[in-house]
């Protein structure tokens, strides 16, 4: 395989991923709307430090814990985030986020 | 907002600033280093720094954005250009104002005003209504000496700035005046700030003797805010440990001032050193380091002057003293 082989592959699970770390959010926004309903704090260190444990056990490499650590640490950035947006705007979530975005 | 935490900061430690400020309405980007963490907050809300400095495990939190908004240079990249008549303060051309400390006479202010305009001034200075260190020294002459100055300035196509020391005057100094100057000790007398704010005429802030640039931005996002954009910024000089001086003008203050800010700034080397002899060094200076104008005194007689007379140039010395300063504004870019 050459260069622009393995940069079509690139695309291909690139395309994955996208669909994937929407289904993830789809899932934190539910969470944030459940939090505000039974009004319990949008940031829970435990749980991060849960997800953060079980993706290392998860691991096979070649990427190292630590590379997987700090990706990671950006997606639930961006989970905690939406947490929060969809539990501020508890209705007319998540079309309010696209309208932010544009 | 930038957080770092210490090198052995705890889990526990840095859990309990995300919380806080995930409370606060920021968004979080933690990025876990090898020796310490960082949080990244994002987010526009208004916070007390020391708030998170004072959390266990924090090293260091740093502003990224300033606390000033509407006189921010990013606002008005462009600079900001403030016309009164014919005259454009914060154009390309470096305007001179000039005349005495105090007005003490029609005559006085007359002969001086002559002077200044033959030296190229657009803008006739002179105080009525006087700061004084001393409740013993002369005070000014109040409305009358408007009158004289408006009068002076009006024969020579002047524009007029004098200070304003109370609320109470700005209606009669509206009157007589075209430029409303804040005076150093009054930098943060934030009641007097939010009613200039509200006025329509041009104010030149000066730089308070113990102030720092941000806060002297900030003094100046009360008049702005208040509806009235058109502030003119001063260095006056600051007190530093140095006692050769009256102040240490602070030159280095006029590039940091353009580069935060649109709003004009200018220099008053006579404040700024009480000596008539570091007058012309240090406007030239000034001119040099991006000024958009000079605040000089300037007295006929200055043995006889009942304000700082030490400090006035002699209209000769003025004349010499513009000559100079074109040279130097050509250097620049600039016209004078």
């Amino acid at each position: 395989m050459d260069i622009e082989d393995w940069r079509r592959m690139i695309d291909e699970i690139d395309a994955q991923l996208v669909e994937l770390l929407n289904r993830r959010s789809r899932c934190a926004i539910e969470i944030g709307k459940l939090k505000r309903a039974q009004n319990l704090p949008i940031y829970s260190p435990e749980r991060e430090r849960e997800v953060l444990e079980r993706v290392r056990r998860l691991n096979r490499g070649p990427l190292d814990d630590e590379a997987l650590h700090r990706l990671f640490e950006r997606i639930i950035d961006e989970s905690r985030r939406l947490e929060r947006l969809a539990a501020e705007h508890a209705e007319g979530f998540p079309e309010r986020t696209r309208e932010e975005r544009s | 907002m930038i957080i770092v935490m210490e090198e052995n900061a705890t889990e526990e430690q840095i859990a309990r600033v995300i919380e806080k400020l995930v409370q606060l309405g920021f968004d979080v980007h933690r990025s876990t280093g090898v020796t310490r963490t960082v949080l990244g907050a994002v987010g526009h809300k208004v916070v007390d720094a020391r708030e998170l400095e004072l959390l266990e495990g924090v090293a260091e939190v740093i502003r990224v954005t300033t606390p000033y908004k509407l006189v921010s240079r990013s606002f008005r990249p462009e600079g900001l250009e403030i016309r009164i008549g014919d005259v454009v303060i914060g154009g390309r051309e470096i305007i001179l104002m000039a005349g005495p400390c105090a007005v003490e006479s029609r005559e006085q202010v007359l002969e001086i005003a002559d002077a200044v305009h033959r030296a190229g001034a657009k803008i006739l200075r002179g105080g009525a209504f006087k700061p004084r260190t001393s409740p013993y020294s002369f005070q000014g002459l109040g409305e009358e000496g408007l009158r004289y100055l408006r009068e002076a300035a009006d024969r020579y196509g002047l524009l007029v700035v004098s200070e304003v020391m109370e609320i109470a005057h700005i209606p009669l100094m509206s009157e007589y005046v075209d430029i409303l100057q804040v005076g150093a000790r009054n930098m943060q007398h934030f009641n007097m700030l939010k009613e200039l704010g509200r006025q329509p005429k041009p104010v030149l802030l000066k730089r308070g003797p113990a102030a720092t640039i941000e806060e002297t931005l900030l003094a100046a996002e009360y008049i702005v805010s208040g509806g009235n954009p058109n502030v003119i910024l001063c260095e006056r000089g600051i007190r530093t440990f140095e006692t050769s001086l009256r102040y240490t003008l602070d030159i280095s203050a006029i590039p940091v001032f353009k580069k935060l800010t649109y709003l004009p700034v200018i220099a008053d080397p006579s404040h700024g050193t009480g000596r008539r002899d570091k007058v012309p060094p240090m406007a030239r200076a000034a001119v040099a380091a991006g000024a958009d104008g000079l605040l000089i005194e300037v007295h006929h007689r200055p043995e006889e002057a009942l304000c700082d007379g030490p400090q006035a140039l002699l209209p000769e010395q003025l004349f010499e003293l513009v000559g100079q300063l074109r040279h130097i504004a050509a250097a620049v870019g600039r016209t004078m």
